[in-house]
């Protein structure tokens, strides 16, 4: 967290003014049929718009097609962008925020066995999260445990409600500042910030949950 | 959690400066109050704890590696997109060209001008009929007939009416009229028989012309059924009396 805070507070104003200029004028350019252009956007923000979809979908799969259709929505409708109103990058991501809400409320029968318990990762016989944390499955290596961590809090971030996910995930994961969360999200700043604190409370409730029921 | 175990103001100001407390940007005054809130109560207590503890496990993610065919994918789904968007605008189906076609036809009907111009003449309709009383119901066909036939009763009455009233009228003209041609007559009865024998005196006076007016007419009369006999004789015998004549 700490690390990530500093990452957000060490980029200088005048370049994050600067790259938005830059992605204004590539904006435009796109916008009168430059395919240079889109290629650069793509390049620009297709992983960003892949790692929202994927800490908020939890499958690698999944977070492709949705990374896919956000940008065939945003090939289709970037002559309706609006630079007054906000960043490109923040229109984006309230594409990119429109799209995943459509697809939980599409996915949501399939995901309502979901659970801690659940298989991890693509290894469908593999051991379950509650299994690693008992240590029931050694794993020697520093890096594999630490990859098993991030995989832990991945799949309980997973399990806490959709509105604060979405604004946990845009506050921590993808550094925006709460004024460009608020307009994604269409709430006010007050709302952003209690919905960040109620998510990473209901975060770290069910992570504690999970290594009690695991010892 | 917060202000559910101890509402109030000082937790609502807790929450809203828990992000900032825990983003590290929390200073001065404000930081102090916070504190002081954060030691004297257990529910904003705890929930700074979660907080700076969900906040600590989510550090722990790291961006992800898009996939390296991601992009490639993106571009080629846009380009396909692209070009479905540019066919369907160069041969569009078989629905848009009907409606294309529709539009060709309704075009002069589909004015501003056209449109202004129905709404009058349905504002004009409207209040007519509300001014006659005419319901919308009453228009159904059935409604109609039954409303054409009461009004053709109507008038077959008025008409029946009308002629049993000049009926009368003139019997009862024809009654005065007679009533005073018998008075008249009674008033002028010695002056007709004065008249009468005036005429008889002039009858005498002219009987030998009339005579005269008869043996003519009877000689006519002859060659008339001389001439029914026989048509070609009676052409000569007529022929040959003009002559002689």
């Amino acid at each position: 967290m700490l690390t990530l805070f500093t990452a957000i507070q060490s980029r200088p104003v005048e370049a994050r003014v600067e790259e938005a200029q830059v992605v204004a004028q590539l904006v435009r350019r796109c916008a009168s049929g430059d395919s240079v252009a889109w290629e650069e956007i793509v390049q620009r923000f297709h992983r960003r718009i892949y790692n929202i979809c994927y800490r908020f979908a939890g499958s690698a799969d999944d977070a492709q097609d949705l990374t896919q259709e956000v940008f065939i929505k945003v090939y289709r409708t970037v002559g309706s962008f609006d630079g007054e109103k906000a960043s490109f990058g923040t229109w984006v991501t309230t594409v990119t925020r429109n799209l995943l809400v459509d697809h939980f409320r599409k996915t949501r029968n399939d995901r309502a066995t979901d659970s801690m318990d659940a298989v991890m990762g693509a290894d469908e016989d593999g051991p379950t999260l509650a299994d690693r944390l008992a240590g029931d499955v050694e794993s020697p290596q520093a890096h594999v445990e630490s990859r098993e961590r991030r995989e832990m809090v991945h799949r309980a971030l997973l399990q806490i409600s959709p509105d604060l996910r979405e604004a946990v995930i845009l506050r921590d994961l993808q550094d925006l500042d709460y004024r460009e969360i608020a307009q994604v999200l269409k709430v006010p700043e007050g709302t952003v910030k209690s919905r960040i604190n109620r998510g990473r409370a209901e975060l770290a409730r069910l992570l504690q949950r999970t290594y009690r029921q695991a010892l | 959690m917060l202000g559910e175990t101890k509402p109030g103001t000082q937790c609502a100001e807790f929450d809203a400066l828990l992000t900032d407390a825990i983003d590290g940007n929390l200073t001065g005054e404000r930081r102090e109050r916070f504190e002081q809130h954060r030691a004297d109560c257990a529910a904003c207590s705890t929930l700074f704890a979660e907080a700076s503890s969900g906040a600590a496990w989510l550090s722990e993610l790291e961006e992800m590696e898009a996939p390296r065919n991601l992009m490639h994918n993106i571009l080629a789904a846009t380009s396909e997109a692209a070009k479905a968007a540019a066919k369907a605008e160069r041969d569009p189906s078989a629905w848009e060209r009907l409606l294309k076609q529709t539009r060709m036809v309704f075009a002069p009907v589909l004015t501003p001008r056209f449109g202004m111009s129905m709404g009058m003449a349905f504002f004009s309709i409207t209040l007519v009929l509300n001014m006659a009383q005419i319901k919308i119901t009453d228009l159904t066909p059935h409604n109609l007939s039954h409303t054409f036939y009461s009004s053709q009763n109507k008038v077959m009455k008025y008409y029946e009416n009308m002629r049993l009233v000049y009926e009368i009228e003139s019997r009862v003209r024809d009654l005065r009229n007679a009533t005073d041609e018998k008075q008249q007559n009674q008033q002028n009865q010695p002056n007709q028989r004065q008249e009468k024998n005036q005429t008889r005196e002039q009858n005498q006076n002219s009987e030998p012309e009339r005579r005269q007016l008869h043996e003519y007419t009877r000689e006519q009369n002859v060659q008339v059924l001389a001439l029914l006999n026989g048509k070609d004789e009676s052409l000569g015998i007529l022929a040959k009396q003009r002559r002689q004549i």
